[in-house]
This record gives structure tokens, sequence and C-alpha cells, in this order.
């Protein structure tokens, strides 16, 4: 089982939703990826996204206005 | 809409177990109070404005407040409902941005038909634009243009609000670009844009005919939205 | 006071659901629709963001010494009366700040605001480049996403259905510079 980190703060998007999956292309199943965002609308589409293809996604409120999207692969 | 995800407000209950975590959190400071007094000086500029302006000037502020304060809440995005399709996939914003398009449509409609049938001058006629190259050149690099900068006009403004640096400097080269276009409109006019003609649906459909026609054509995107995501979702899935 | 009554707000369910967490896009879609159809309603005309930013140009060049009094785009009476009022006098000008407050105002009520700083050079070069060939595009196309394409359609102008569909191609373009070379 891996987690990986994954640093977008700063970024808008579609830099965050494209790097996220991208990166979750690369785990396997089990693995954990943590998205980090601080542009509100990736806190939108990047659990929108992971839970379509789903995997399970957990939200966290890290700061103001900054979150973690953990991202669990699920196949 | 189904495809639509609710966000937990707060930390989450962590059913996924994970082994590293951000070991210095600090706790939230609540950014409500200042919430309140940013409310607090919208409206005292809004009253100023009103008082030493004009009330044209202060319903524009007011609308403006209005206009960013959904586009910021609902995370909606033009460009986003254009350039996700492609990219990543998604069109749960262009099916959102469709429905606006459909239900402002109806509303618009009913205004300048209304003033029509009343022998009223028809509203907002200034925005049927005519079709030319330059329709095409023009929003051609405008597509190009917000996917770049991660934003169109209005997500620009309204990122600036949410404090992106980067949005910062785009919205002023998005100045700078259009005084650049501004500067050679006058060239584009000429040469391109006399060749363009106008088209208001009504005039070609009938007003029933038009609203008809571009409803249907809405719905038949949106489905076609709905069932390219859903294709796309499948293919990935594999 | 203020600390505790934000404390009590923070609890409350309707604050979660109507100020804290996203809004469904549909609830954008219905809300946005209403505010185009109360401005053409009010005003006369839809919502347009980008022409105003022709006129901040305008008085920026024309603060750091230029002149624009000769250039077409500006020659209509109505364009030279609204560079002659200056920006506070100017509606546009006063809703296209109002949008940057209305989003700085529903970041801060949901405690959700944070300086986004800059993070590498890229950054920069695709917002210089974005941002001119937006300002370039929206002013030769009759207007941005708002005024052109959201409002265009809704006026049931076929100008906006022909800016979509380029709007769309340019996206694409658009999507792979910006993999290949912004990200």
């Amino acid at each position: 089982m891996k987690e990986e980190m994954l640093d977008c703060l700063g970024e808008a998007c579609p830099v965050p939703l494209v790097k996220a999956q991208k990166a979750l292309e690369k785990l396997d199943a089990g693995d954990i990826l943590i998205v980090q965002i601080d542009h509100s609308c990736a806190m939108k589409n990047v659990p929108e996204w992971a839970r379509e293809a789903g995997h399970n996604v957990e939200i966290e409120e890290v700061d103001d206005g900054e979150w973690e999207v953990v991202i669990e692969k699920v196949k | 809409m189904s495809d639509q995800t609710t966000t937990p407000a707060g930390g989450s209950t962590g059913s996924i177990r994970r082994s590293s975590r951000a070991t210095s959190r600090k706790p939230k400071k609540s950014q409500i109070p200042k919430g309140i007094s940013a409310l607090l000086v919208i409206i005292a500029i809004g009253i100023a404005l009103m008082i030493l302006v004009s009330e044209r000037v202060s319903f524009f502020w007011f609308t403006g407040i209005a206009f960013g304060f959904i586009l910021q809440r609902a995370r909606f995005c033009f460009t986003a409902a254009m350039r996700d399709p492609y990219l990543t996939g998604g069109t749960s914003l262009s099916k959102a941005v469709l429905t606006a398009f459909a239900v402002t449509s109806i509303g618009f409609w009913a205004i300048k038909y209304g003033a029509f049938t009343r022998g009223l001058p028809i509203p907002g006629q200034g925005f049927i634009a005519p079709i030319s190259l330059a329709t095409a050149v023009g929003a051609f690099l405008f597509g190009i243009g917000m996917v770049i900068a991660g934003g169109c006009a209005s997500g620009t403004l309204m990122r600036v609000g949410e404090g992106f640096q980067m949005q910062l400097i785009s919205i002023f080269f998005f100045v700078v670009g259009s005084l650049l276009g501004a500067r050679h409109f006058g060239w584009w006019k000429l040469n391109v844009m006399l060749c363009g003609r106008a088209v208001f649906l009504p005039d070609v459909l009938g007003w029933f005919g038009a609203i008809v026609v571009q409803l249907l054509v809405i719905a038949l995107l949106w489905i076609a939205a709905d069932k390219y995501a859903k294709r796309k979702g499948a293919d990935s899935a594999h | 006071m203020l600390k505790k009554f934000s404390e009590s707000i923070a609890k409350n369910d309707y604050y979660k659901a109507w100020l804290k967490d996203a809004w469904p896009y549909l609830t954008g879609a219905i809300l946005l629709s209403v505010f185009q159809i109360v401005t053409i309603a009010v005003t006369g005309n839809p919502w347009g963001v980008s022409a105003v930013l022709a006129n901040w140009g305008a008085w920026i060049f024309e603060a750091v010494g230029g002149s624009v009094d000769k250039w077409y785009y500006f020659s209509s009476s109505a364009a030279r009366e609204t560079l002659a009022n200056g920006p506070l006098r100017d509606p546009g000008t006063m809703r296209n700040l109002g949008i940057a407050a209305g989003a700085l105002f529903s970041a801060l009520i949901a405690s959700g605001f944070k300086v986004k700083k800059l993070k590498s050079w890229r950054q920069v070069i695709a917002a210089v480049i974005g941002g001119l060939l937006m300002g370039y595009g929206a002013r030769i196309g009759f207007g941005c996403n708002i005024g052109a394409l959201y409002s265009g359609i809704a006026s049931l102008s076929l100008s906006g259905w022909v800016y979509g569909v380029f709007m769309f191609f340019g996206a694409i373009v658009g999507s792979r510079l910006l993999v290949k070379y912004f990200m």
C-alpha cells in the first residue's frame, strides 16, 4: 500500500484534476493519493471525478481555503 | 442532477486509513467576521454610489456582487464547460451551462417578444452581433486564452476576488489585449466584419419557431454531453 | 460579540448548506439566469464583461500619456461619453469590480479565502499569453464568454452559437498547449 502526496497548491483548474488523473493512473488498487489544493473549484471537480470513477474519496479542510482530497484507488 | 457531489464542510470522519498527516495542523481561524465586514463594506459602497453617482451605477454594482457571489458559490465556470469534455471527459459543467442558456433564453425571449407585440423597441438587440470571420477568429483565440489562463472573463474577475495572484496578471493582460484589439478594430471592421451579417433567429424562424428550435438544440446538446460523459466514464473504467 | 455570533453561525445547518458548501451547478445555472433576466429587464441590455475591459485599457493608456481619440473603436459618441465620464461613473466598471467583490465575500463568509501566491514563471507566462489572447479575441469577436456567448445565445442571436463552436475548438487547442507547455 503506497501513499502519495500531490502538491497542487496555487494551481488553478484544470491543473489539479489533470495531475490527479495522471498520478492515480500510476498507482495500484488500494493505494492512496492525497491531493493538496487551495482552489475552491478544484475542491469540487477533483472529488466529483474520483467518485464518478468509483474510488473512495474524502475531503479534509486543512486550513482556511486549503483542502486535502484523499482518494483511495479501488480498481 | 444525480452527478452532483456534496462535500463535507469540516474535517472528515476518516474512514480511509492514511499514515501521513500534516503534523503541525494549526487551529483554523474563522473568516466569518471578515466576511460580515466585507458585506457591510459592499453595502456601504452601494449606498455611496447611489447617493454620490447614480442609482444606475449602484444597481450595476449590486448585480455584479450577485454574479460574483453566484459564480463562486456554485464554482460555476464557463471555461471548464468548454474544456473538460476534451481534457478530462467530464461534462457536468457543460450541462449546467446549457441549462443556463435554456432558462435565460426563455426569459429573454419573453421580454423581447413582449416588447415586440406592444410595439416597443426590443431591448438588448445590440448583442445580435454580425457573423464574420472575425467572430470565428475572436472566439477561437478567446478559447485558447481562457484555458491557458485558467479562467474566462467573469471567471478571472471571480478568481481575483478569491485571491489568485496569477489571475491578477491575466486580467491586466486581458486589458492590454483588449486595447490591442480595439486598436485593430477598425481594420477588422473594414476588411472582415462588413462582409458579415447579424442574424436574429426570430427574423428567420418566427418568434415561436426561434425559441422552439433553440430549446431543442440545447436539449440535444445536453443529451449528447450526458451520453459522452457516460461513455468516457465507461472507457476509463477498463 | 461578532466572534460569538460567527461561532454560532458556523454550526448552523442553513449556513452550511447556503454559505459554506459549494452549491450544485444547477443552482448556479438557475440563479445566473435569474440575474441575467433582471439585468436585461432593468437596464435594457444583457450582461457583458469584456467591453468594459477595453475602456479600462483606454483609461490606463491615457493615464500614461497615450491617446485613443483617433481610434475607430472609441469613435462613437457613446464610447466617447463613457471614456470622458471616467471609471467611477461607468456602470460596467462597477459591475466588474462587483464580481470580484462578490466572490471575495463568498469566499470569506465560507471561511475559504486564501491568497494563492504565484508558483512558477510558467504561471506568469500562461497568464500573460492567456490574457492577451482573451482580450484581443473578445474585441474582434464582439465579446467574451458572457457578452458574445451566453448573452448572445440567450438573445437568440446566431452569432452566439457560431462563437460557441469556435470557442470550443479554441478550448481544445488551449488544452493541448496547456498540457504540453504549462503543466
